[in-house]
């Protein structure tokens, strides 16, 4: 995403000529029959497989259906907030540790934070699946999918807040420890609150990261948005239309964190927002 | 279990699982980057129902959760009579999502370079191909090197979605769950899949940063 409103594809061409214009307004016939092809293929598909008979959307039209999904969704919100939550803190502590001068502890810090940037989620959400209940400690579905998520996305929110202290000029530092505050009372009332300005629209994205991990709570069958959208499908036995608005439903959330995240983004001005992990 | 134990019954398959890892990873993001390229090329293009087409895919791709698009490929596709087996379900998905991360990083790392060079370009008397293959591409391609990299770490994290079908063969976290719930394998199991994730991706980021540094363009 640009920082600034005006992409390059607004100045990339020349005004066209007429033979240009021309070419471009065979081109967007092309384009347009072409894509016209692919939407009647795509209906045509669902037409011959009879996916939209009355009874496979029917449903939707009811409002139990939605107060079923909703709920769904509202664990599904529950979960990324509290992993959200989690990961902050965790990715907070290991940002101190990483920034802090013993070797040894920065070093530590380090490792951890590669090491949950290098392991997929669905690993420790397996992990707390299988092996956590060996253990004797019994955990609901809800920290199941919870903790490993948080855990998952602590090293990038570790490295985004890092990022943003470096981004605090020196200067802050210096001035605040020469007016006589101690070297964590500099950090708390001056660094970490511009470094904090300049990765909310970084740490937005990265709950959309969150969000979509939280789609393997059906593993560990915690009643989250897919888990429901499960067991609408087993009642109405309508697959296909429930897995379709269920994924629409994901993406419509996803976007908007996005946009919102750009729209700080550009606001702020001060950094690109990165997405380190897909 | 201890390690040796594991390593003795199940080395091996995790050998095998760690290729499989790796095929899945590069051949999703070698299609990755080609179809990134196209879609990137479709939504600078001035024709506008491409630009549309490119935005609204890349809005799609990043946005469905990896889980959702593989069952929608697993269980919806073949309701509507488009049946692949489980290892194709797996690569589509592995390949489309990051196809759109593709296509952002590389908008990005055009929009890096400023209008001035363009205006340059033109005034030089470069055609268009000539700026876009002279100017654009190699300035692209030298911005977006680190994303790349992350970009493919993160393919390879995705590849972890293969577990969640019954993907013939497994690739690292699938067969660490399956000797779980058929042995004993406990924490151990983990941390040799997790070992190998963690190399794999130190590794990526160990050459990515080479590459960054060589050809990075300072400011």
């Amino acid at each position: 995403m640009s920082k600034n409103n005006t992409s390059i594809r607004d100045f990339l061409y020349e005004e066209p000529g007429p033979k240009t214009r021309t070419w471009i307004r065979i081109g967007t016939g092309i384009a347009l029959v072409l894509l016209a092809w692919l939407i009647y293929a795509v209906i045509d598909r669902f037409n011959v497989t009879g996916q939209f008979r009355e009874k496979y959307w029917i449903f939707f039209t009811r409002w139990t259906t939605w107060r079923f999904l909703g709920e769904g969704l509202l664990t599904t919100l529950r979960v990324a907030v509290t992993a959200g939550a989690i990961t902050f803190a965790l990715g907070f502590l290991l940002m101190r540790a990483r920034l802090n001068r013993h070797t040894v502890i920065w070093r530590i810090s380090a490792g951890i934070i590669s090491f949950t940037r290098g392991v997929p989620t669905l690993l420790f959400v397996y992990f707390f699946f299988l092996v956590f209940p060996k253990t004797g400690i019994k955990l609901t579905g809800f920290w199941k999918i919870t903790l490993p998520v948080a855990i998952s996305a602590c090293g990038v929110v570790a490295e985004a807040l890092r990022s943003g202290v470096n981004a605090v000029p020196k200067g802050q530092r210096e001035a605040a420890l020469s007016l006589g505050m101690t070297e964590r009372r500099s950090f708390y009332r001056v660094i970490f609150p511009q470094a904090f300005r300049f990765v909310i629209p970084t740490l937005i994205a990265e709950m959309v990261i969150v969000l979509k991990d939280t789609t393997f709570a059906y593993i560990v069958s915690c009643a989250d948005l897919m888990q429901n959208a499960k067991v609408l499908i087993s009642n109405y036995d309508a697959l296909v239309s429930i897995y379709l608005v269920v994924a629409v439903i994901y993406i419509l959330i996803n976007y908007g964190l996005n946009k919102l995240s750009d729209s700080l983004a550009r606001r702020g001005g001060t950094m690109e927002s990165r997405r380190a992990k897909a | 279990m201890s390690i040796s134990a594991l390593w003795a019954a199940y080395g091996s398959e995790y050998l095998q699982a760690l290729l499989t890892t790796w095929k899945l990873t590069f051949f999703s993001f070698g299609m990755a980057f080609v179809l990134g390229i196209l879609i990137t090329v479709a939504r600078v293009s001035p024709i506008i129902p491409l630009r549309r087409f490119g935005d609204f895919y890349v809005q799609i791709f990043r946005n469905i959760p990896g889980a959702a698009l593989l069952i929608l490929l697993v269980y919806a596709f073949p309701k509507l009579k488009l049946l692949f087996p489980y290892a194709t379900c797996v690569l589509i998905a592995t390949t489309l999502i990051p196809s759109a991360f593709c296509s952002e990083y590389l908008m990005s790392g055009m929009n890096m370079i400023e209008k001035g060079q363009i205006e340059a370009a033109r005034a030089l008397g470069m055609s268009f191909l000539q700026m876009i293959r002279r100017i654009i591409i190699p300035q692209a391609l030298r911005y977006s090197v680190l994303p790349m990299t992350n970009l493919l770490v993160a393919t390879m994290l995705t590849t972890a979605l293969g577990s969640t079908v019954p993907m013939v063969p497994r690739e690292l976290t699938g067969l660490v769950s399956h000797i779980n719930t058929h042995a004993t394998g406990g924490v151990t199991a983990f941390v040799i899949s997790a070992a190998f994730y963690c190399a794999t991706a130190v590794l990526i980021g160990f050459v990515g940063s080479r590459i960054d540094r060589k050809v990075r363009i300072l400011r």
